[in-house]
Protein backbone atom coordinates (compact mmCIF):
# COMPACT_ATOMS: atom_id res chain seq x y z
CA UNK A 1 0.00 0.00 0.00
CA UNK A 2 1.31 3.40 -0.84
CA UNK A 3 1.56 6.05 1.70
CA UNK A 4 0.90 8.54 -0.29
CA UNK A 5 -3.30 8.02 0.30
CA UNK A 6 -2.53 8.77 3.91
CA UNK A 7 -3.97 11.64 5.13
CA UNK A 8 -3.80 13.57 8.35
CA UNK A 9 -3.77 12.02 11.88
CA UNK A 10 -7.13 11.25 13.00
CA UNK A 11 -5.90 9.27 16.24
CA UNK A 12 -3.31 10.77 18.56
CA UNK A 13 -2.61 9.19 21.17
CA UNK A 14 -0.01 10.64 23.82
CA UNK A 15 1.79 9.04 26.72
CA UNK A 16 -0.68 6.25 27.82
CA UNK A 17 -0.33 3.93 30.74
CA UNK A 18 -2.47 1.19 32.03
CA UNK A 19 -1.71 -0.99 35.15
CA UNK A 20 -4.43 -3.99 35.62
CA UNK A 21 -5.70 -4.30 38.80
CA UNK A 22 -3.75 -7.70 38.91
CA UNK A 23 -0.44 -5.62 38.65
CA UNK A 24 0.14 -6.29 34.82
CA UNK A 25 0.84 -3.60 33.24
CA UNK A 26 -0.96 -3.66 29.84
CA UNK A 27 0.15 -0.21 28.42
CA UNK A 28 3.54 2.12 29.42
CA UNK A 29 4.30 5.04 27.86
CA UNK A 30 2.08 4.47 24.61
CA UNK A 31 2.41 7.00 22.33
CA UNK A 32 1.70 7.32 18.18
CA UNK A 33 -0.64 8.64 15.58
CA UNK A 34 -2.81 6.71 13.02
CA UNK A 35 -3.12 9.48 9.96
CA UNK A 36 -6.61 9.05 7.99
CA UNK A 37 -7.01 6.62 5.36
CA UNK A 38 -4.34 4.10 7.33
CA UNK A 39 -4.27 0.67 7.83
CA UNK A 40 -2.12 -0.26 10.72
CA UNK A 41 -1.76 -3.59 12.20
CA UNK A 42 -0.42 -4.52 15.74
CA UNK A 43 0.85 -7.71 16.51
CA UNK A 44 2.86 -9.05 19.63
CA UNK A 45 2.57 -11.98 21.60
CA UNK A 46 -0.40 -12.34 23.92
CA UNK A 47 -0.47 -10.23 27.11
CA UNK A 48 1.22 -7.62 25.26
CA UNK A 49 -1.53 -4.97 25.79
CA UNK A 50 -2.74 -4.95 22.30
CA UNK A 51 -6.66 -5.33 22.74
CA UNK A 52 -6.19 -3.21 25.73
CA UNK A 53 -4.57 -0.64 23.50
CA UNK A 54 -7.57 -1.00 21.05
CA UNK A 55 -10.69 -1.15 23.14
CA UNK A 56 -8.90 1.89 25.21
CA UNK A 57 -9.47 3.92 21.92
CA UNK A 58 -13.17 3.73 22.34
CA UNK A 59 -13.37 3.78 25.69
CA UNK A 60 -14.33 0.24 26.69
CA UNK A 61 -11.45 0.31 29.07
CA UNK A 62 -9.93 3.41 31.06
CA UNK A 63 -6.48 4.91 30.65
CA UNK A 64 -4.82 5.40 34.24
CA UNK A 65 -3.44 8.37 32.31
CA UNK A 66 -2.20 10.31 28.67
CA UNK A 67 -4.69 11.64 26.23
CA UNK A 68 -6.28 10.08 23.45
CA UNK A 69 -7.80 12.27 20.27
CA UNK A 70 -10.37 10.78 18.18
CA UNK A 71 -11.05 13.11 14.62
CA UNK A 72 -10.12 16.43 17.31
CA UNK A 73 -12.64 15.50 19.93
CA UNK A 74 -10.37 14.43 23.18
CA UNK A 75 -11.68 11.03 24.92
CA UNK A 76 -11.94 12.16 28.36
CA UNK A 77 -14.24 12.56 31.59
CA UNK A 78 -17.44 14.12 29.47
CA UNK A 79 -20.01 11.71 28.46
CA UNK A 80 -21.02 13.94 25.33
CA UNK A 81 -17.26 13.28 24.10
CA UNK A 82 -17.81 9.51 24.71
CA UNK A 83 -20.64 9.27 23.01
CA UNK A 84 -19.17 11.25 20.09
CA UNK A 85 -16.58 9.26 19.65
CA UNK A 86 -18.30 5.85 19.86
CA UNK A 87 -20.91 6.68 16.96
CA UNK A 88 -17.26 7.13 14.95
CA UNK A 89 -15.33 4.27 15.99
CA UNK A 90 -16.89 1.23 15.07
CA UNK A 91 -15.46 -1.92 16.50
CA UNK A 92 -15.13 -6.10 15.51
CA UNK A 93 -14.89 -8.00 18.09
CA UNK A 94 -13.27 -11.34 18.82
CA UNK A 95 -16.51 -13.69 19.62
CA UNK A 96 -19.10 -11.64 17.09
CA UNK A 97 -21.08 -10.44 20.09
CA UNK A 98 -24.18 -10.48 17.56
CA UNK A 99 -27.68 -9.39 19.53
CA UNK A 100 -29.12 -12.97 19.38
CA UNK A 101 -32.41 -11.77 20.01
CA UNK A 102 -32.96 -9.87 16.63
CA UNK A 103 -32.21 -11.34 13.18
CA UNK A 104 -29.10 -10.25 11.03
CA UNK A 105 -30.96 -7.00 9.73
CA UNK A 106 -31.99 -6.08 13.14
CA UNK A 107 -28.67 -6.28 14.10
CA UNK A 108 -27.45 -3.72 11.33
CA UNK A 109 -30.42 -1.33 11.33
CA UNK A 110 -30.73 -1.12 15.25
CA UNK A 111 -27.96 1.61 15.53
CA UNK A 112 -28.94 3.42 12.59
CA UNK A 113 -32.35 3.44 14.01
CA UNK A 114 -31.47 4.09 17.60
CA UNK A 115 -28.51 5.98 17.30
CA UNK A 116 -28.41 7.80 13.90
CA UNK A 117 -32.46 8.11 13.97
CA UNK A 118 -32.75 7.27 10.69
CA UNK A 119 -36.17 5.65 9.10
CA UNK A 120 -36.56 1.89 9.16
CA UNK A 121 -36.87 2.14 5.54
CA UNK A 122 -33.33 4.60 5.49
CA UNK A 123 -32.43 2.35 7.69
CA UNK A 124 -32.55 -1.35 6.06
CA UNK A 125 -31.93 0.11 2.55
CA UNK A 126 -28.34 0.95 4.16
CA UNK A 127 -28.10 -1.96 6.09
CA UNK A 128 -29.04 -4.01 2.50
CA UNK A 129 -26.59 -2.54 0.37
CA UNK A 130 -23.53 -3.05 3.59
CA UNK A 131 -25.27 -6.99 3.90
CA UNK A 132 -24.42 -7.41 0.55
CA UNK A 133 -21.24 -5.70 0.65
CA UNK A 134 -19.99 -8.33 2.71
CA UNK A 135 -21.96 -10.79 1.16
CA UNK A 136 -24.40 -11.80 2.88
CA UNK A 137 -27.49 -9.99 2.07
CA UNK A 138 -29.55 -13.50 1.72
CA UNK A 139 -29.11 -14.31 5.58
CA UNK A 140 -30.68 -10.93 6.57
CA UNK A 141 -34.06 -12.46 7.93
CA UNK A 142 -31.93 -15.02 9.73
CA UNK A 143 -30.87 -14.85 13.16
CA UNK A 144 -27.15 -14.95 14.76
CA UNK A 145 -27.56 -18.67 15.86
CA UNK A 146 -28.31 -19.88 12.58
CA UNK A 147 -24.82 -18.42 10.80
CA UNK A 148 -21.72 -19.85 10.83
CA UNK A 149 -18.50 -18.03 12.23
CA UNK A 150 -17.32 -16.54 9.67
CA UNK A 151 -21.41 -15.30 8.54
CA UNK A 152 -21.38 -14.04 11.49
CA UNK A 153 -18.38 -12.21 12.22
CA UNK A 154 -18.99 -10.44 8.51
CA UNK A 155 -22.45 -9.73 9.94
CA UNK A 156 -20.84 -7.85 13.00
CA UNK A 157 -18.64 -5.96 10.36
CA UNK A 158 -21.74 -4.80 8.37
CA UNK A 159 -23.26 -3.64 11.48
CA UNK A 160 -20.19 -1.84 12.78
CA UNK A 161 -20.33 -0.09 9.28
CA UNK A 162 -23.42 0.98 9.77
CA UNK A 163 -22.75 3.49 11.76
CA UNK A 164 -20.83 5.13 8.90
CA UNK A 165 -17.41 5.52 11.08
CA UNK A 166 -14.36 7.47 10.85
CA UNK A 167 -12.48 4.48 12.37
CA UNK A 168 -12.71 1.03 12.90
CA UNK A 169 -10.99 -1.11 14.83
CA UNK A 170 -10.38 -4.68 14.31
CA UNK A 171 -9.52 -7.15 18.07
CA UNK A 172 -8.92 -10.06 16.38
CA UNK A 173 -11.59 -10.73 14.52
CA UNK A 174 -10.25 -13.79 12.98
CA UNK A 175 -9.12 -15.29 15.95
CA UNK A 176 -12.03 -17.12 16.99
CA UNK A 177 -13.01 -18.54 13.38
CA UNK A 178 -12.61 -22.55 12.17
CA UNK A 179 -9.32 -21.87 9.29
CA UNK A 180 -11.80 -22.53 6.52
CA UNK A 181 -13.55 -19.66 7.35
CA UNK A 182 -10.74 -16.87 8.16
CA UNK A 183 -10.18 -16.28 4.13
CA UNK A 184 -14.02 -14.66 3.48
CA UNK A 185 -13.36 -12.57 6.91
CA UNK A 186 -10.20 -11.30 5.86
CA UNK A 187 -11.52 -10.30 1.90
CA UNK A 188 -14.00 -8.23 3.74
CA UNK A 189 -10.96 -6.80 5.84
CA UNK A 190 -8.96 -6.43 2.57
CA UNK A 191 -11.80 -4.60 0.83
CA UNK A 192 -12.76 -2.21 3.49
CA UNK A 193 -8.93 -1.46 3.36
CA UNK A 194 -8.56 -0.85 -0.27
CA UNK A 195 -11.49 1.46 -0.14
CA UNK A 196 -9.73 3.50 2.35
CA UNK A 197 -11.24 3.04 5.41
CA UNK A 198 -8.98 4.09 9.05
CA UNK A 199 -8.12 1.07 10.33
CA UNK A 200 -6.69 -0.58 13.00
CA UNK A 201 -6.41 -4.27 13.61
CA UNK A 202 -4.90 -6.80 16.38
CA UNK A 203 -4.59 -9.93 14.28
CA UNK A 204 -2.26 -12.62 14.55
CA UNK A 205 -2.73 -12.95 10.26
CA UNK A 206 0.52 -11.93 8.98
CA UNK A 207 -0.61 -12.59 5.56
CA UNK A 208 -3.00 -10.08 5.73
CA UNK A 209 -0.66 -7.46 7.82
CA UNK A 210 1.80 -7.88 4.75
CA UNK A 211 -0.90 -7.64 2.22
CA UNK A 212 -2.89 -4.49 3.20
CA UNK A 213 -1.46 -2.44 5.82
CA UNK A 214 0.51 0.71 5.84
CA UNK A 215 1.78 0.23 9.14
CA UNK A 216 2.81 -2.64 11.44
CA UNK A 217 3.44 -2.14 15.43
CA UNK A 218 5.33 -4.31 17.07
CA UNK A 219 4.26 -4.30 20.67
CA UNK A 220 5.35 -6.15 23.74
CA UNK A 221 4.79 -5.45 27.58
CA UNK A 222 3.21 -2.51 26.90
CA UNK A 223 4.89 -0.34 24.96
CA UNK A 224 6.21 -0.24 21.09
CA UNK A 225 9.15 -2.28 20.22
CA UNK A 226 9.23 -1.88 16.71
CA UNK A 227 7.31 0.32 13.80
CA UNK A 228 7.04 0.21 10.16
CA UNK A 229 5.91 -0.67 6.81
CA UNK A 230 4.75 -3.97 5.96
CA UNK A 231 7.61 -4.69 3.64
CA UNK A 232 10.42 -3.05 6.33
CA UNK A 233 8.75 -4.94 9.33
CA UNK A 234 8.84 -8.50 7.13
CA UNK A 235 11.73 -8.24 5.27
CA UNK A 236 14.11 -6.17 7.11
CA UNK A 237 13.80 -6.26 11.22
CA UNK A 238 15.84 -3.87 13.34
CA UNK A 239 15.13 -5.21 16.33
CA UNK A 240 16.51 -8.51 17.65
CA UNK A 241 12.83 -8.89 19.32
CA UNK A 242 10.68 -8.58 16.59
CA UNK A 243 13.17 -11.03 14.76
CA UNK A 244 12.93 -13.55 17.49
CA UNK A 245 8.89 -13.28 17.15
CA UNK A 246 8.17 -13.10 13.27
CA UNK A 247 10.60 -16.70 13.31
CA UNK A 248 8.37 -18.25 15.88
CA UNK A 249 5.06 -17.30 14.43
CA UNK A 250 5.60 -16.92 10.36
CA UNK B 1 -40.52 -33.79 22.69
CA UNK B 2 -42.16 -37.00 21.33
CA UNK B 3 -41.26 -38.73 24.36
CA UNK B 4 -42.76 -42.23 24.24
CA UNK B 5 -45.03 -43.22 27.45
CA UNK B 6 -43.82 -46.42 29.06
CA UNK B 7 -44.83 -47.54 32.09
CA UNK B 8 -43.34 -50.07 34.57
CA UNK B 9 -44.14 -52.03 37.43
CA UNK B 10 -43.24 -49.55 39.59
CA UNK B 11 -45.72 -46.82 38.18
CA UNK B 12 -48.72 -49.68 37.91
CA UNK B 13 -47.99 -50.19 41.94
CA UNK B 14 -47.56 -46.71 42.90
CA UNK B 15 -50.54 -45.44 40.65
CA UNK B 16 -52.52 -48.49 42.56
CA UNK B 17 -51.65 -46.79 45.91
CA UNK B 18 -52.54 -43.44 45.27
CA UNK B 19 -56.15 -44.57 43.80
CA UNK B 20 -56.35 -46.46 47.26
CA UNK B 21 -55.59 -43.89 49.04
CA UNK B 22 -57.54 -41.19 47.23
CA UNK B 23 -61.08 -44.09 47.60
CA UNK B 24 -59.95 -44.14 50.90
CA UNK B 25 -60.29 -40.65 52.06
CA UNK B 26 -63.43 -39.99 49.96
CA UNK B 27 -64.66 -42.92 51.71
CA UNK B 28 -64.21 -41.39 55.40
CA UNK B 29 -65.36 -37.76 54.38
CA UNK B 30 -68.73 -39.10 52.88
CA UNK B 31 -69.36 -42.32 54.91
CA UNK B 32 -67.52 -42.26 58.39
CA UNK B 33 -67.38 -38.11 58.77
CA UNK B 34 -69.84 -36.84 61.05
CA UNK B 35 -70.34 -33.87 58.94
CA UNK B 36 -73.53 -32.95 56.61
CA UNK B 37 -72.57 -32.27 53.23
CA UNK B 38 -74.20 -28.93 51.95
CA UNK B 39 -72.98 -28.84 47.85
CA UNK B 40 -76.28 -27.25 46.78
CA UNK B 41 -75.87 -23.70 48.68
CA UNK B 42 -72.94 -22.56 47.23
CA UNK B 43 -74.07 -21.90 43.36
CA UNK B 44 -76.35 -18.92 44.53
CA UNK B 45 -73.14 -17.56 45.92
CA UNK B 46 -71.73 -17.69 42.61
CA UNK B 47 -74.81 -15.93 40.43
CA UNK B 48 -78.16 -15.09 41.75
CA UNK B 49 -81.84 -14.44 40.19
CA UNK B 50 -82.34 -10.86 40.96
CA UNK B 51 -85.95 -11.04 42.41
CA UNK B 52 -86.93 -7.30 41.15
CA UNK B 53 -85.22 -7.54 37.91
CA UNK B 54 -85.43 -11.77 37.19
CA UNK B 55 -81.91 -11.10 35.54
CA UNK B 56 -79.16 -13.17 36.56
CA UNK B 57 -76.51 -10.94 39.36
CA UNK B 58 -73.21 -11.91 40.29
CA UNK B 59 -73.06 -13.25 43.82
CA UNK B 60 -69.88 -12.14 46.34
CA UNK B 61 -67.55 -15.20 45.17
CA UNK B 62 -68.06 -13.79 41.68
CA UNK B 63 -67.03 -10.59 43.26
CA UNK B 64 -64.73 -11.52 44.97
CA UNK B 65 -62.58 -13.18 42.63
CA UNK B 66 -63.39 -10.15 40.17
CA UNK B 67 -61.40 -8.01 42.81
CA UNK B 68 -58.30 -10.56 43.42
CA UNK B 69 -58.06 -10.39 39.94
CA UNK B 70 -58.00 -6.64 39.92
CA UNK B 71 -55.68 -6.98 43.17
CA UNK B 72 -53.14 -9.26 41.61
CA UNK B 73 -52.59 -7.22 38.06
CA UNK B 74 -52.52 -4.03 39.81
CA UNK B 75 -50.23 -5.71 42.24
CA UNK B 76 -48.04 -7.57 39.60
CA UNK B 77 -47.62 -4.21 37.31
CA UNK B 78 -46.69 -2.14 39.94
CA UNK B 79 -44.21 -5.15 41.49
CA UNK B 80 -42.64 -5.24 38.64
CA UNK B 81 -42.25 -1.66 38.40
CA UNK B 82 -40.52 -1.89 41.47
CA UNK B 83 -38.56 -4.82 40.73
CA UNK B 84 -36.83 -3.75 37.13
CA UNK B 85 -36.20 -0.20 39.16
CA UNK B 86 -34.53 -1.79 42.26
CA UNK B 87 -33.39 -4.67 40.09
CA UNK B 88 -31.36 -1.83 38.02
CA UNK B 89 -30.12 -0.01 41.23
CA UNK B 90 -28.69 -3.35 42.47
CA UNK B 91 -26.51 -3.55 39.68
CA UNK B 92 -25.74 0.38 39.85
CA UNK B 93 -22.31 1.46 39.31
CA UNK B 94 -22.61 3.87 42.39
CA UNK B 95 -22.63 2.25 45.83
CA UNK B 96 -25.57 4.29 46.99
CA UNK B 97 -27.92 2.99 44.40
CA UNK B 98 -26.69 -0.45 45.53
CA UNK B 99 -27.36 -0.16 49.20
CA UNK B 100 -30.62 1.47 48.99
CA UNK B 101 -31.62 -1.76 46.57
CA UNK B 102 -30.14 -4.04 48.90
CA UNK B 103 -31.76 -2.05 51.54
CA UNK B 104 -34.88 -2.78 50.41
CA UNK B 105 -34.86 -6.40 49.30
CA UNK B 106 -33.00 -7.29 52.82
CA UNK B 107 -35.75 -5.64 54.76
CA UNK B 108 -39.00 -6.99 52.86
CA UNK B 109 -36.89 -10.72 52.56
CA UNK B 110 -36.75 -11.06 56.48
CA UNK B 111 -40.29 -9.76 57.35
CA UNK B 112 -44.12 -12.02 57.54
CA UNK B 113 -45.63 -10.40 54.90
CA UNK B 114 -48.90 -9.88 57.37
CA UNK B 115 -46.79 -7.75 59.27
CA UNK B 116 -46.10 -5.78 56.51
CA UNK B 117 -49.61 -5.68 55.90
CA UNK B 118 -50.70 -3.77 58.78
CA UNK B 119 -47.75 -1.52 58.66
CA UNK B 120 -49.32 -0.57 55.23
CA UNK B 121 -52.30 -0.45 56.74
CA UNK B 122 -52.15 1.22 59.95
CA UNK B 123 -49.44 3.81 58.59
CA UNK B 124 -50.05 4.38 54.92
CA UNK B 125 -53.43 3.34 54.22
CA UNK B 126 -54.43 5.31 57.82
CA UNK B 127 -52.43 8.27 57.65
CA UNK B 128 -50.72 8.93 54.50
CA UNK B 129 -53.79 7.92 51.65
CA UNK B 130 -55.89 10.48 53.70
CA UNK B 131 -53.30 12.95 53.81
CA UNK B 132 -52.71 13.02 49.97
CA UNK B 133 -56.41 12.87 49.79
CA UNK B 134 -57.10 10.14 48.18
CA UNK B 135 -60.69 9.05 49.02
CA UNK B 136 -61.99 12.69 48.85
CA UNK B 137 -60.22 12.91 45.38
CA UNK B 138 -62.39 9.62 44.02
CA UNK B 139 -65.57 10.61 45.44
CA UNK B 140 -65.62 14.19 44.06
CA UNK B 141 -65.01 12.42 40.74
CA UNK B 142 -67.52 12.99 37.88
CA UNK B 143 -69.72 9.80 37.70
CA UNK B 144 -68.34 8.07 34.76
CA UNK B 145 -64.93 8.49 36.06
CA UNK B 146 -65.80 7.10 39.67
CA UNK B 147 -67.55 4.20 37.68
CA UNK B 148 -64.64 3.65 35.63
CA UNK B 149 -62.13 3.51 38.95
CA UNK B 150 -64.61 1.32 40.39
CA UNK B 151 -64.08 -1.32 37.83
CA UNK B 152 -60.69 -0.70 37.21
CA UNK B 153 -60.02 -0.49 41.19
CA UNK B 154 -62.36 -0.42 43.73
CA UNK B 155 -66.10 1.34 44.85
CA UNK B 156 -64.36 4.66 46.29
CA UNK B 157 -65.38 3.94 50.17
CA UNK B 158 -63.06 0.45 49.34
CA UNK B 159 -60.68 2.64 47.36
CA UNK B 160 -57.99 3.34 49.95
CA UNK B 161 -57.93 0.15 51.33
CA UNK B 162 -57.43 -1.39 47.83
CA UNK B 163 -54.93 0.63 46.99
CA UNK B 164 -52.86 0.05 49.91
CA UNK B 165 -53.48 -3.59 49.83
CA UNK B 166 -52.36 -3.74 46.08
CA UNK B 167 -48.79 -1.46 47.22
CA UNK B 168 -48.34 -4.04 49.56
CA UNK B 169 -48.14 -6.58 47.71
CA UNK B 170 -46.65 -5.18 45.11
CA UNK B 171 -43.72 -3.83 47.57
CA UNK B 172 -43.38 -7.80 48.82
CA UNK B 173 -43.59 -9.31 45.40
CA UNK B 174 -41.03 -6.21 44.43
CA UNK B 175 -38.06 -7.58 46.73
CA UNK B 176 -38.52 -10.97 44.87
CA UNK B 177 -38.78 -9.74 41.64
CA UNK B 178 -35.69 -7.42 42.16
CA UNK B 179 -33.27 -10.49 42.46
CA UNK B 180 -34.80 -12.11 39.08
CA UNK B 181 -34.18 -8.80 37.47
CA UNK B 182 -30.78 -8.56 38.86
CA UNK B 183 -29.64 -11.85 38.23
CA UNK B 184 -31.54 -11.85 34.71
CA UNK B 185 -29.42 -8.89 33.77
CA UNK B 186 -25.83 -10.15 35.29
CA UNK B 187 -26.53 -13.14 33.26
CA UNK B 188 -26.15 -11.47 30.29
CA UNK B 189 -22.65 -11.83 28.50
CA UNK B 190 -20.52 -9.02 28.39
CA UNK B 191 -19.88 -8.90 25.00
CA UNK B 192 -23.45 -7.77 24.52
CA UNK B 193 -22.70 -4.80 26.82
CA UNK B 194 -19.67 -4.18 24.83
CA UNK B 195 -20.95 -4.41 21.05
CA UNK B 196 -24.37 -1.78 21.89
CA UNK B 197 -21.83 0.55 23.89
CA UNK B 198 -19.03 0.37 20.88
CA UNK B 199 -22.18 0.94 18.79
CA UNK B 200 -22.90 4.35 20.29
CA UNK B 201 -26.49 3.38 22.23
CA UNK B 202 -26.81 5.33 25.08
CA UNK B 203 -26.94 3.00 29.26
CA UNK B 204 -30.71 3.42 28.84
CA UNK B 205 -31.12 2.08 24.85
CA UNK B 206 -28.38 -0.80 25.87
CA UNK B 207 -30.95 -1.60 28.34
CA UNK B 208 -34.18 -1.16 26.15
CA UNK B 209 -33.05 -2.78 23.45
CA UNK B 210 -30.23 -5.19 23.91
CA UNK B 211 -30.00 -6.42 27.52
CA UNK B 212 -33.68 -6.71 29.02
CA UNK B 213 -35.20 -8.58 25.93
CA UNK B 214 -32.75 -11.21 26.52
CA UNK B 215 -32.81 -10.68 29.95
CA UNK B 216 -36.43 -11.24 30.48
CA UNK B 217 -36.48 -14.27 28.50
CA UNK B 218 -33.79 -16.03 30.42
CA UNK B 219 -36.01 -15.12 33.64
CA UNK B 220 -39.39 -16.06 32.46
CA UNK B 221 -39.99 -19.00 34.14
CA UNK B 222 -38.79 -17.80 38.04
CA UNK B 223 -40.65 -14.64 36.83
CA UNK B 224 -44.16 -16.28 36.47
CA UNK B 225 -43.65 -18.35 39.81
CA UNK B 226 -43.57 -14.58 40.76
CA UNK B 227 -46.77 -14.06 39.01
CA UNK B 228 -48.56 -16.86 40.55
CA UNK B 229 -47.18 -16.19 43.94
CA UNK B 230 -48.42 -12.50 43.60
CA UNK B 231 -51.92 -14.00 43.13
CA UNK B 232 -51.58 -16.13 46.53
CA UNK B 233 -50.27 -13.54 48.34
CA UNK B 234 -53.41 -11.52 47.33
CA UNK B 235 -55.36 -13.50 50.09
CA UNK B 236 -53.52 -12.03 52.67
CA UNK B 237 -55.22 -8.12 52.38
CA UNK B 238 -57.91 -10.06 53.66
CA UNK B 239 -57.54 -9.01 56.69
CA UNK B 240 -57.31 -5.99 56.07
CA UNK B 241 -61.03 -5.91 55.14
CA UNK B 242 -60.44 -6.06 51.12
CA UNK B 243 -63.41 -8.12 49.88
CA UNK B 244 -61.06 -10.43 48.08
CA UNK B 245 -61.90 -14.31 47.35
CA UNK B 246 -60.93 -15.48 50.68
CA UNK B 247 -62.84 -12.70 52.52
CA UNK B 248 -65.71 -13.85 50.90
CA UNK B 249 -64.95 -16.91 51.46
CA UNK B 250 -64.57 -16.37 55.63
CA UNK B 251 -67.76 -14.20 54.97
CA UNK B 252 -69.79 -17.06 53.57
CA UNK B 253 -68.38 -19.60 56.02
CA UNK B 254 -69.53 -17.44 58.59
CA UNK B 255 -72.83 -17.39 57.89
CA UNK B 256 -73.78 -20.82 56.07
CA UNK B 257 -71.17 -22.85 58.47
CA UNK B 258 -70.64 -25.19 55.06
CA UNK B 259 -66.70 -24.84 55.99
CA UNK B 260 -65.39 -27.49 53.61
CA UNK B 261 -67.32 -27.05 50.48
CA UNK B 262 -66.32 -23.21 50.60
CA UNK B 263 -62.78 -23.52 51.10
CA UNK B 264 -62.60 -26.92 48.08
CA UNK B 265 -64.41 -24.34 46.08
CA UNK B 266 -61.88 -21.57 46.67
CA UNK B 267 -59.27 -23.74 46.41
CA UNK B 268 -60.70 -24.84 43.46
CA UNK B 269 -60.90 -21.45 42.23
CA UNK B 270 -57.40 -20.85 43.07
CA UNK B 271 -55.97 -23.03 41.43
CA UNK B 272 -57.79 -22.60 38.04
CA UNK B 273 -56.30 -19.29 37.95
CA UNK B 274 -52.78 -19.70 38.94
CA UNK B 275 -52.87 -23.10 36.34
CA UNK B 276 -54.41 -21.16 33.44
CA UNK B 277 -51.66 -18.23 34.27
CA UNK B 278 -48.86 -20.55 34.29
CA UNK B 279 -50.46 -22.16 30.94
CA UNK B 280 -50.28 -18.82 29.33
CA UNK B 281 -46.95 -18.34 30.07
CA UNK B 282 -45.57 -21.78 28.91
CA UNK B 283 -47.20 -20.41 25.72
CA UNK B 284 -45.52 -17.18 26.24
CA UNK B 285 -42.47 -18.74 26.20
CA UNK B 286 -42.29 -21.14 23.70
CA UNK B 287 -43.50 -18.38 21.29
CA UNK B 288 -40.26 -16.38 22.43
CA UNK B 289 -38.12 -19.40 21.79
CA UNK B 290 -39.47 -19.79 18.26
CA UNK B 291 -38.85 -16.11 17.74
CA UNK B 292 -35.47 -16.96 17.88
CA UNK B 293 -34.44 -19.32 15.48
Amino acid sequence: MALNKVGDPIIRVDRLYKTFPNGVNALVNFSGHVHRGEVVVIIGPSGAGKSTFLRCLNGLEEIDSGTIVIDGIPLDEKKKNRLEIRKEVGMVFQQFNLFPHMTVLDNVNLAQIRVRHKSREEATQTSMELLNKVDIADKAAAFPDQLSGGQQQRVAIARALAMMPKVMLFDEATSALDPEMIGEVLDVMKNLAREGMTMVCVTHEMGFAREVSDRVIFMEKGTIVEMGTAEHFFENPAEERTRLFLSQIL
Amino acid sequence: MNRKLKITTLDVVILTLLLALAAYVVYRLTMQLNYKWNWGILPQYFFYIDEETGRWVANILVKGLWTTIRLSFWATLLAIVFGVVTGLMRISKRLFWRLIGASYVELIRNMPPLVLVFIFYFFVSDQIMPLLGVEDFVRSRPDNVKNLLTFLFASPQQFTAFTSGAITVAVFQGAYITEIVRAGIQSIEKGQWEASYALGLTWGQQMRWVILPQAVKRVLPPLTNEFINTIKYSAIVSVISIQELTFQGMQIMASTYVTIEVWITITAIYLLICFSLSMGVRKLEVHLARSEA
